[in-house]
């Protein structure tokens, strides 16, 4: 079943993104420049 | 109950339902989109500057792709329930379909790209692009309407391959064109009611004013088609036919042409005759509630119209779809038509169940963006805006 | 179009962020690269109108003769799809201040859902295109009618074409946004909002790539199955050998000796590919031409019963000969092309046919071997990209950001390269199997043709610089275009609120 596991990726791909973005601010590697809020 | 669904799940009982949802999806796209058409060709003249310009697109602008979907659903519906209509008529109005094709590609990015650069020559380019846009379909599809009941001049041969023989000056007969006046002003008073009723200031006056302008000419023409009909346009007659059940093939069937076919439909059946007062009676209320400053309702009073409006059409060509001027049997009509068994059945089901969805969220959506937009809104959201 | 798919998971995904860390830096991305979005959707939603009629007005045979099942996923994408995406994409745009946070990014995942499911219902159409499953002729009719809903919705071919193709979307989208964020970076500018972009991109696009290209074997592996001729075109495999066929890695396909010259294979590894196992044999094209060719004389007899049918003959011995070979009727009709009455076409006229269900090869050879070069390519920059985030080095590799500006292109090569594999190597054949592309077409006159044919040409040239125009000058511009006055035109000098001049200045 190739649907059901393009559901799975989807949501494994965007969990994968959303967690290294929250990784790095957790970090606080990200900020160095003045356009910050 | 089991025979009830065996009623409802028959073959013949699916074809009339079909033309029924093929008709509430026209009448969807005239009432949603029908608006942003009749927005689009009064932009340039009831916007007299870029900002008030702005306010109008503005009306339709977050809501007008959506409404559009009608239009593409309308085209696919009659694609899965109709294959031979799709076939015939798509290639047959050739060149009309592709006129209006270019003019409505003209409308999404005009939508989006216009406000996106302050140079003026462009964004008056894009004013009057949205303005072709708005006005070449709505009359487009009423010409098309026009020589349906007028009958086009198309064959098939033994393949089922259609050939269509008339060219495209030949749409443009005098009763096309009526009817294509009577599409136009229609989705002109639409869309003016439905600014009347999310302006304010001078724009809901200007726009006020059209509406009554509008009212008057789609009375006129409407009436006027309607004399037409009755002494001047050849109605077609089904002679004899395989049945209502019957596998669909357009050749199976003799059909002649008739003086008064099309309107004897509201002799036998007078009930039918409320689609025409619906459209006469409609007219009167929007003009009546558009002076009191009622837009509201006078916005329900004009969906009321195009509902009377296509129906009539509908019912009375009914039970043909396309009929043949220049070989009738090859007609196409609501028995012959259709898709397979199957197909209609489960188009039925994936309908049922996903119609009433979508006018769910359509309604959420649009009343999460009602109000009225005014010239300082623009100017506060400069970037944001259309 | 493909931007759009991967795109409006991106925004998502940013968008998720912004709610789980209230940060207003990740709004701001999702408004800068929504405004990148709202350019591509509005292209496509004027090259989505006229596909939809298109079909109607210049394959009329064609949706005649499939209408009854090809209708079909066509008429569910615009209800279950089109209504979803384009209803919530005003509410994406112009909602932000008329929601609550949460409300606002549920209509970004259902933007996303709905710009999905709607390449889910059309690649079913297009899947059923390659592998006709649950439908079956019928002479009452003329026509190709369904006999199975769901084999046409779990088709294999569509199956794996979906994946492929959405992952090969969500890879554009990514490297579009990776290649813009280095940009950025290259240049010094906003980079706080270009790291997160950056790390965004190069996370989601590192999932993405992977899967394309494990998906992308799938496909060769369902190839195999049910299109031997556009394998065994793509693979130049003029013999059958013995099994486990080899790998032609490189080499020149002739298609006038039907020879590949100077090839470099590696042993074992098709039949692997193709097959998944070591003792089945991958057909050649010189067998399949002869495989087809029987089946052309074959329908060549369905058509003869065809005939006699439509002439009143409707005996037993006919309709059981008209259903039994009823398959094959597609490729009589390829004779169609040669002779108008097929029934007693020559033998020359036969092989011809025959040799006509063999595509040109070098085309096929070369742009699948390219889609897999950019593949591989793409996955290799990903990876690094990914691994010097988390070594929080990416902003110093300048080597590396550079390479993924210049990668930019390579997304929509590669799609560009996969569809013509696909539909190239279908043909001649608009349905394999059962409907010649030559037949498929409306009866319209030159004329026409090139006035629409023109007419399309140019407007949507126009159109598409128009885009591009605009595309590069917001991407330039970058997130002063938001008007927040947070950053790098707006900073600095007094240029805060005068962003549309700089926006001239710029260009
Ligand atoms: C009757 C013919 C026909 C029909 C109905 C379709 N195609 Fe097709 N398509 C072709 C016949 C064709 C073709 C003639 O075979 C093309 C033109 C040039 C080529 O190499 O293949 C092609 C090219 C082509 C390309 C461009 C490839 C390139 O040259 O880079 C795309 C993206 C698609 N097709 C996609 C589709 C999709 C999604 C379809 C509907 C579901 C579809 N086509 C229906
Ligand atoms: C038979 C071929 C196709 C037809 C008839 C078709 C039709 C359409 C239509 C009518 C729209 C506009 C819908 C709206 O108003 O929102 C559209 C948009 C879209 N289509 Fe297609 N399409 C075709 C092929 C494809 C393919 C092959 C894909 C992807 C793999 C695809 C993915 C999309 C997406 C994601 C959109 C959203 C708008 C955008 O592209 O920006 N379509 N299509
Ligand atoms: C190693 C990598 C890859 C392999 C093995 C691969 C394999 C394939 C195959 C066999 C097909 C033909 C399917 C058919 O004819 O039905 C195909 C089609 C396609 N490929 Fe790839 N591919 C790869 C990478 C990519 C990449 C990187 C992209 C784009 C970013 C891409 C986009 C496409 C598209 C859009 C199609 C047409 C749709 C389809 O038929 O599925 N591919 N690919």
């Amino acid at each position: 079943m190739w649907y059901f596991t393009w559901i799975l990726g989807v949501l494994l791909a965007c969990s994968f993104g959303i967690i290294n973005a929250l990784w790095l601010e957790h970090c606080g590697c990200l900020d160095d420049d003045p356009a910050n809020d | 109950m089991a025979e009830f669904f065996a009623f409802l799940l028959s073959y013949e009982t699916l074809r009339v339902i079909w033309w029924l949802f093929i008709g509430i999806l026209l009448i969807g796209f005239a009432i949603t989109d029908g608006f942003d058409l009749g927005v689009g060709t009064l932009l340039p003249f009831l916007g007299r500057n870029d900002e008030e310009r702005r306010v109008i697109i503005n009306v339709v602008g977050p809501t007008w792709e959506g409404n559009q979907v009608w239009f593409i659903l309308g085209g696919g519906a009659v694609f899965a329930a109709w294959p031979p209509v799709y076939a015939t008529a798509f290639s047959g109005f050739f060149i009309a379909l592709i006129l209006t094709l270019f003019a409505m590609i003209l409308r999404p990015v005009g939508f989006d790209y216009r406000s996106k650069l302050p140079d003026p020559r462009w964004r008056n380019f894009w004013d009057w692009g949205l303005f072709v846009g708005g006005a070449v379909p709505a009359l487009v599809f009423g010409v098309a309407f026009g020589n349906l009941l007028r009958g086009v001049p198309f064959h098939f041969d033994a393949d089922l391959r259609a050939y269509y023989t008339g060219g495209f000056f030949g749409l443009l007969n005098p009763f096309g064109l009526l009817a294509g006046v009577v599409s136009l002003s229609m989705l002109v008073m639409h869309g003016a009611v439905y600014l009347q009723l999310r302006t304010e200031g001078e724009i809901q006056q200007r726009a006020r004013q059209m509406v009554a302008l509008a009212v008057k000419v789609f009375v006129g023409a409407f009436a006027l088609a309607g004399l037409w009909l009755l002494i001047g346009v050849d109605g077609y007659r089904l002679d004899s036919f395989a049945g209502v059940a019957a596998p669909s093939n357009p050749l199976a069937k003799t059909v002649v042409r008739d003086g008064g076919a099309w309107l004897a439909q509201y002799g036998q059946h007078p009930w039918m005759l409320l689609a025409p007062l619906a459209g006469f009676g409609g007219a009167a209320l929007v003009w009546l509630f558009s002076q009191r400053q009622q837009p509201g309702r006078g916005f329900i009073a004009s969906s009321l119209v195009l509902a009377g409006v296509i129906l009539t059409a509908g019912f009375s060509l009914f039970p043909f779809i396309m009929p043949s001027s220049s070989d009738p049997n090859s007609s196409l009509m609501v028995w012959d038509a259709t898709s397979s068994h199957l197909t209609l059945k489960w188009m039925f089901g994936v309908t049922v169940v996903f119609l009433p969805i979508v006018l769910a969220y359509t309604t959420w959506v649009f009343s999460k963006l009602r109000g009225t937009v005014t010239v300082a809104q623009v100017r506060a959201a400069d970037k944001v805006m259309y | 179009m493909p931007l759009t798919l991967g795109l409006s998971f991106l925004l998502a995904i940013m968008e998720s962020v912004y709610v789980m860390t209230g940060k207003t830096v990740y709004k701001d991305m999702v408004r800068f690269w929504g405004k990148l979005f709202g350019i591509n959707f509005a292209l496509g939603v004027a090259t989505g109108i006229t596909m939809e009629f298109q079909f109607g007005t210049n394959w009329a045979y064609y949706s005649h003769y499939v209408g009854d099942i090809f209708g079909t996923p066509l008429a569910i994408e615009g209800l279950m799809a089109f209504f979803l995406e384009s209803t919530f994409i005003g509410l994406f745009f112009f909602g932000w201040d008329r929601l609550s946070k949460v409300q606002h990014l549920v209509v970004t995942w259902l933007v996303a859902l709905g710009s999905n499911l709607s390449a889910l219902w059309i690649l079913i159409a297009n899947g059923w295109m390659q592998n006709p499953v649950g439908t079956v002729f019928n002479p009452e009719t003329m026509r190709m009618e369904m006999t199975s809903f769901s084999e046409l919705l779990f088709n294999p071919v569509a199956q794996v074409k979906f994946v492929h193709t959405v992952s090969a979307g969500y890879v554009t989208g990514a490297v579009f946004v990776l290649a813009i964020s280095a940009w950025y970076l290259l240049k010094g500018r906003d980079l706080s909002f270009a790291r997160r972009s950056f790390a965004i991109a190069a996370a989601f696009g590192l999932a993405s790539t992977l899967s394309v290209i494990t998906l992308g074997d799938e496909s060769g592996y369902e190839l195999g199955d049910v299109q031997k001729v556009k394998l065994a075109a793509i693979e130049a495999m003029w013999e059958t050998e013995p099994a486990p066929a080899a790998f032609t890695v490189f080499g020149f396909p002739n298609d006038e000796t039907m020879t590949t010259e100077r090839e470099f294979q590696i042993p074992y590894l098709l039949g692997l590919i193709a097959t998944r196992s070591v003792d089945t044999p991958v057909l050649g094209l010189k067998e399949l031409m002869a495989q087809n060719e029987t089946r052309i004389r074959r329908g060549m007899d369905t058509y003869a019963a065809l005939e006699q049918w439509r002439a009143g003959v409707r005996d037993d011995a006919t309709r059981a000969k008209l259903l039994e070979t009823r398959n094959d009727l597609g490729y009589a009709l390829l004779l169609k092309k040669y002779t108008p009455r097929v029934v007693d076409a020559s033998e020359a006229q036969i092989k011809q046919a025959a040799r006509d269900t063999i595509p040109r090869v070098a085309p096929l050879f070369w742009g699948f071997r390219l889609m897999v070069a950019f593949g591989m390519w793409m996955l290799l920059l990903f990876a690094l990209s990914f691994y010097y985030c988390a070594r929080r080095q990416a902003g110093r590799k300048r080597w590396l950001l550079w390479a993924a500006v210049f990668s930019l292109p390579l997304p929509w090569l590669s799609s560009e390269l996969g569809w013509f594999v696909a539909e190239y190597g279908r043909q001649p054949w608009t349905v394999s199997g059962m409907l010649p592309t030559h037949l498929s077409a409306s009866t319209l006159s030159v004329g026409q043709v090139t006035f629409s044919m023109s007419g399309f040409v140019l407007l949507y040239s126009a159109l598409l610089i128009v885009e591009l125009f605009l595309m590069i000058k917001y991407a330039r511009l970058g997130p002063s275009s938001l008007g927040t006055g947070r950053y790098h035109f707006e900073n600095g000098s007094s240029l805060a609120p005068a962003a549309p001049h700089t926006a001239a200045t710029l260009l």
